[in-house]
């Protein structure tokens, strides 16, 4: 029998390792990734429960976080897989936050969002009776971000509506340009134009958007818009160029197509005069 | 003019051109009933020389690298001068061509010009076709985008089901297990070298094979339109007092062409897109399953027979008896009669074929 190269044999034996830690690996984060909802014994117990104990997880089933697989335990903290020690502390099980901690509880994954909350009055008035992020975003059931939740039924609570309106009024118009103009790139990006400078650029400007949407000073959120505005424009005069572009190809299209017509007239006309066919 | 004669009489005493323009132009003489659709072949000559000429242009910018394709396709769509108008009118010319080939075997089949002696002519224009159809799919890989990453791993992955090689196969086109940089390496070169060389020298070979039968009398407007040749002697199907090829019939090529330009241009100018779906312009993902994969129009029948069937291994022996027949089908249908009014059988059979084909594909689209 042929006798085996130590080195290849060595080398070998270390490729079959590595194969199987990588395949543990792999499954492992495999099983990580899907332990988010399915497989979640804090779904499990509490979707029994009756009363206030179950009542978050039908709650969370509605919301944003729900929709992006985020688990009670992203939050919560705990241990999804183990029942026996799923609200053990040992497993960084946090509970319920105190009123004045849910801005910091919330802000673990929003950090800029938690930025803007405390740099507003709202944000100053925490602990003072001022709102806090589930005040208006609701608690398990989280609602997406949007101009809806700047209502007169929430903003009434505290004050009047009076000043928010205008806020509202004014980012709502900025907001439907943004859609706009999101559009706009989609359609354009939907005829092979490079749209990636406008896609980055309506990025920047939308993250500027968004940190207006926690300002309660009505002088900022106009200012503010009036920049983001200026430069939606230059996002916009990039879409009737290449608007201007396809209208140029389409003209130059239509007198490339008369005059092939035109050919085939005269070949015709040209064919008829030599007779017989 | 006195120049241009003096010219080409130099020409003409050194190498006899008047003679070869006598023998094969003006005195090359066509069934006096010829019709437009004997002009299907040139507009497909055209066609293909389209297609080498926008595919060598694109190849300048072009880089078939799996990290750099679609970005350069992307150069070539919004930096390259013309760019966008080449690459359309190379994707838009590869369906024409798929079409224009399609319309030129139902005229030769309802002509019954496939018929004895013309049985080389058939076979090598069947292949053609299916040269043809390769040379859609391994181009439909080379921008790299998700449309182009998911159609090639759905088409190479019906090879799978044959049995004992179907998995050996898929790996030796795909070059490894999954769809990846090998393959767009392979297709790369399939697109560009091998199958544009066998395209070519089958076109050669169509044309010798055209010019030693001699080009056939369509059977509308005759008396007599049974085939005459009895097949004990090679016979080349001469038309005295039929029309010249120059200028008459190279004029009525001038004519379809031109339909076909303004046709072609309209789309390309107007309306590139109907080849085109959103994940055309989106990069390859294989990590991302976009929800609706369809092949080009042109594979629709094929990928719907698949489907019907819950074995594709059964689906794929469907595919391949029905396209052995039609190749095989001069040797099959031996009949003398060429008018398609006359020869009920073959014309049930190959309208129910069309119809069937149409409808599978109409399937396909909005299964």
């Amino acid at each position: 029998m042929r006798q085996r190269n130590p080195a290849i044999k060595s080398t070998s034996r270390l490729m079959i390792t590595c194969i199987l830690v990588a395949i543990l690996v792999i499954a492992y984060l495999g099983q990580s990734t899907t332990a988010g909802a399915a497989d979640n014994v804090c779904i499990d117990c509490h979707g029994k429960l009756p009363g206030k104990y179950g009542e978050p997880v039908k709650l969370w089933q509605g919301s944003i976080h729900a929709a992006n697989g985020v688990a009670c335990n992203a939050c919560h903290g705990g241990d999804p897989k183990d029942a026996a020690n799923a609200m053990s502390p040992d497993r960084g099980f946090l509970g319920v936050p105190k009123e004045k901690d849910i801005p910091a509880f919330c802000g673990r994954c929003h950090v800029g969002v938690l930025k803007d909350y405390l740099a507003s009055l709202h944000g100053k008035a925490l602990g003072k009776g001022g709102p806090t992020c589930v005040t208006c975003h609701g608690n398990h059931k989280v609602v997406k971000a949007s101009l809806e939740l700047i209502n007169e039924k929430s903003c009434s609570l505290c004050h009047s509506f009076k000043q928010e309106e205008i806020i509202k009024g004014v980012m709502a118009k900025t907001e439907s340009r943004i859609l706009a103009i999101d559009a706009g790139i989609a359609a354009f990006k939907q005829k092979g134009i490079d749209t990636d400078r406008l896609e980055k650029g309506l990025f920047a400007v939308r993250n500027s958007f968004h940190s207006l949407f926690h300002t309660v000073d009505v002088a900022r959120v106009e200012m503010e818009s009036a920049r983001i505005g200026a430069e939606l424009q230059k996002l916009d005069d990039l879409l009737k160029g290449f608007d201007a572009v396809q209208r140029q190809r389409r003209l130059i299209g239509a007198f490339a197509v008369a005059g092939a017509l035109l050919f085939a007239l005269l070949f015709w006309l040209l064919r008829k005069t030599y007779g017989r066919l | 003019m006195g120049l241009f004669k003096r010219l080409t009489d130099w020409i003409d005493f050194r190498i006899g051109v008047r003679r070869i323009v006598a023998k094969e132009l003006t005195g090359y003489l066509l069934p006096a009933n010829i019709n437009a659709w004997y002009s299907m072949g040139s507009i497909l000559l055209f066609i293909f020389a389209m297609q080498v000429m926008t595919g060598c242009l694109l190849l300048i910018y072009y880089v078939p690298d799996a990290d750099k394709a679609f970005k350069s396709v992307t150069v070539i769509m919004n930096d390259v001068p013309f760019g966008w108008l080449i690459r359309m009118c190379h994707a838009v010319g590869s369906n024409m061509m798929v079409l224009v080939l399609l319309f030129h075997m139902l005229s030769v089949l309802f002509m019954g010009s496939y018929k004895r002696p013309r049985e080389l002519n058939w076979l090598s224009g069947f292949i053609l076709f299916n040269l043809v159809m390769a040379t859609s799919l391994t181009g439909y890989l080379l921008p790299w985008s998700q449309l182009s990453f998911w159609a090639t791993t759905v088409a190479t992955n019906s090879v799978s089901s044959i049995p004992v090689i179907g998995q050996y196969l898929v790996e030796f086109l795909r070059g490894g297990k999954l769809v990846g940089p090998p393959t767009l390496g392979r297709f790369y070169a399939l697109h560009v070298a091998v199958i544009p060389i066998a395209i070519a020298s089958l076109v050669g070979a169509h044309l010798f094979l055209l010019k030693r039968t001699g080009v056939s009398t369509p059977p509308f407007g005759l008396k007599e339109s049974a085939n005459q040749w009895q097949g004990d002697d090679y016979r080349y199907e001469d038309h005295p007092g039929g029309i010249p090829f120059f200028p008459n019939y190279a004029l009525q090529d001038a004519v379809s062409v031109a339909l076909y330009l303004t046709f072609f241009l309209t789309v390309v100018f107007f309306d590139p897109y109907l080849f085109f779906t959103r994940e055309s312009f989106i990069a390859a993902d294989p990590f991302q399953t976009p929800a609706h994969i369809k092949p080009e129009w042109y594979f629709l029948a094929n990928y719907q027979t698949l489907k019907i069937f819950s074995n594709e291994f059964i689906g794929l022996s469907v595919q391949g008896m029905a396209m052995t027949c039609l190749a095989l089908l001069p040797f099959i249908d031996r009949g003398r009669e060429r008018h398609p009014l006359k020869r009920p059988l073959f014309m049930t059979a190959a309208i129910g074929g069309i119809l069937l084909w149409v409808g599978l594909s109409i399937w396909g689209h909005y299964s």
